[in-house]
């Protein structure tokens, strides 16, 4: 391969997407649009859980309900926590009505009533209730049968919760690469409908050499911008190395990603119609990441969930070349199967 | 004697059922214009994408300077220029960028671009970017691009097509020169009085073959009608047509009597033009 020859259409490439002022722009203002949004988001987790108490006279237990990690806030009357919790200030709202201990200690059955807002998931519901008899049991001296495990299933997050922020950091870096595929693609597109290409194909220059070109081209941009997105907002501060590599990984699976792309569409409108999918099913790992719990192990089949966990992991919970190298693994194999797959069939148009 | 810069030898191919190219066969010898005509369809483009090493031939073998195309397009495409119909530049860049840019992927430094921008009119503009340049000066960057390498040979698909009297004379005259610099010109045309002008011989090609390949000179000779076309002077000042059939032994008398007895106005040999001969080969025109 004619080396000279790939870094003057690597040259040329790098020259005509900068030209393009809507990708020159977009590529820029989504890079600093990332940046904010990373910036804007909550560095720190709040894990207590308000919910809003009326009760005329304040049962003792519920005065120190403070020190497990749930805040009460008194409410006036019962008809301010019911609008609180109408509009969303607080999960629940428990009316203590005035003869509430003179009962329990009576022996009598007590009643609190609980309000919940429309939105307040119904696992929570169960769990805030339980909580209250809970309280009530022990209001009145009576164990419960109910045998308490100091063992906490899956990794321990209390007091170490993930900002939301850097739970978007994955999210944020497929979608710059994303972006790029899309460039990318639009890039190739014209090249083929403008016929340049075949200009470049009558001179000594190979198919390979024009393939060699774009797959630099393609990863370089999208492996510079997101390496920036992730310096700046110190998404490198833990195992840099292994996301380094696993982000290179990413940009080389979105390159190939590219070329298909480019290979099924026309012009701009139809390279976003492909893409556009392609980006969306590519950051469902990454809403993983986001909302845990939301997605299933399907998930594991879509390329991307193997750079989202393997930057997700090494960045928040430091984790080391032992503990990911299966998921840079994949992501390789997804690697060589894209570019190859997307040279297969963006060569065939191109010839 | 020059030898052969392009030999085509059976040339094949097809487009699933519909055979473009049937069994063409030419030779075009070095510093030689062949002028290769048909109309839409015939079969011309196909036959340049065999040469140029941009399709691979279903049957037959091109060599161009004793090179062949197919197993060897890369080297091929280093010794040749191809000039496009249609404008294939890159129109966010400027046309010095243009030509720099074929220059690096010919290998060519140190590479003088505003000469041959110069040379193809465009001097002055060299720092434009195509996307503002009319027609005629795209058609002028894209032959200026096409001799980037000195080539060989050199391909030019409709030149002139569309283009203004200006742009037009420019860009024959570069044909000629590069004739005169030694290199072979592989002219596809539509346009007769280009073709005429320019080519040593002419091929027109239908249904995907060669019908006639000859120089114009000899196809007018053969084809066209041997008489003379003249006009004469009537007494109430209007003018009448006599035609004198060449070749016949009373044709010497004919004209003595017509100069003799009438007042000539003008006298021209009537040959055919190109075009006559196609229809008259194929019975059709070149267009359409």
């Amino acid at each position: 391969m004619n080396w000279q020859i790939v870094r003057a259409l690597i040259a040329k490439d790098f020259k005509l997407y900068f030209r393009n002022r809507f990708f020159a722009f977009i590529t820029v203002l989504a890079l600093v649009a990332y940046i904010v949004i990373y910036f804007v988001m909550p560095q720190t987790v709040d894990e207590t859980l308000e919910m809003a108490v009326y009760a005329p006279v304040l049962p003792p237990i519920l005065e120190q309900a403070g020190s497990q990690g749930l805040e009460l806030v008194l409410m006036e009357s019962e008809e301010q926590l019911k609008e609180a919790v109408v509009g969303g200030e607080y999960l629940a709202g428990v009316v203590v009505p005035p003869d509430f201990m003179d009962k329990l200690m009576s022996g009598d059955k007590g009643q609190l009533d609980v309000y919940f807002g429309t939105d307040t998931p119904e696992e929570l519901q169960d769990s805030i209730t339980v909580l209250l008899e809970e309280m009530a049991y022990l209001q009145t001296g009576q164990m419960l049968s109910v045998r308490v495990s100091p063992e906490v299933l899956g990794r321990d997050m209390v007091g170490i919760q993930i900002p939301m922020r850097d739970r978007l950091l994955p999210m944020l870096a497929v979608i710059i690469l994303m972006m790029e595929m899309l460039g990318l693609a639009s890039l190739i597109s014209s090249e083929v409908v403008g016929r340049t290409v075949q200009a470049l194909l009558i001179t000594p220059m190979t198919i390979r050499g024009l393939f060699a070109a774009k797959l630099i081209m393609g990863t370089s941009l999208a492996f510079i911008q997101v390496l920036l997105f992730m310096a700046v907002t110190g998404g490198l501060n833990q195992q840099p190395l292994i996301i380094i590599v696993a982000l290179l990984l990413g940009a080389i699976m979105v390159t190939g990603i590219g070329f298909l792309v480019a290979s099924g569409s026309k012009e701009m409108t139809t390279v976003m119609a492909w893409g556009f999918p392609a980006l969306i099913v590519l950051s469902v790992p990454a809403f993983g990441v986001l909302a845990p719990g939301t997605v299933s192990d399907w998930v594991r089949a879509v390329p991307s969930y193997y750079l989202v966990d393997a930057v997700y992991q090494a960045a928040n919970f430091n984790a080391g070349w032992s503990d990911i190298w299966d998921n840079l693994l994949i992501l390789l194999s997804f690697d060589i199967v894209f570019v190859w797959l997307g040279i297969t069939v963006l060569g065939r148009k191109l010839r | 004697m020059a030898g052969d810069a392009i030999i085509a030898q059976n040339l094949i191919y097809s487009y699933g059922q519909l055979l473009a190219v049937d069994d063409i066969s030419f030779k075009v010898a070095e510093g030689e214009i062949l002028g290769f005509l048909g109309p839409n369809g015939a079969g011309k483009s196909t036959t340049v994408k065999m040469l140029t090493g941009q399709l691979q031939p279903k049957g037959g073998q091109a060599t161009l300077l004793g090179i062949d195309v197919a197993r060897n397009p890369e080297k091929v495409q280093g010794n040749i220029g191809v000039c496009f119909e249609l404008p294939n530049l890159y129109e966010q860049m400027s046309a010095e960028e243009n030509l720099n840019l074929f220059a690096r992927l010919f290998g060519i430094r140190p590479f003088d671009a505003d000469a041959l921008l110069k040379r193809v009119g465009l001097g002055g503009r060299e720092h434009d970017r195509v996307e503002g340049y009319s027609k005629g000066m795209k058609q002028r960057l894209m032959v200026a691009r096409a001799l980037v390498n000195r080539p060989s040979i050199l391909f030019l698909d409709e030149p002139t097509e569309g283009l203004d009297p200006t742009s037009s004379e420019t860009i024959r005259n570069i044909i000629l020169q590069e004739r005169e610099r030694g290199a072979t010109v592989f002219l596809t045309t539509h346009d007769m009085m280009e073709a005429d002008k320019l080519s040593d011989r002419v091929a027109f090609v239908d249904n995907g073959k060669i019908v006639v390949l000859d120089t114009p000179h000899n196809l007018k000779q053969q084809y066209g009608k041997r008489a003379l076309r003249v006009e004469v002077a009537r007494p109430d000042g209007g003018l009448d047509n006599r035609e004198v059939i060449l070749d016949k032994p009373e044709t010497a008398g004919d004209v003595q009597g017509l100069f003799s007895k009438e007042r000539v106005i003008t006298v021209h040999s009537e040959e055919a033009s190109l075009e006559d001969i196609f229809i008259e080969i194929t019975g059709r025109g070149l267009v359409g």
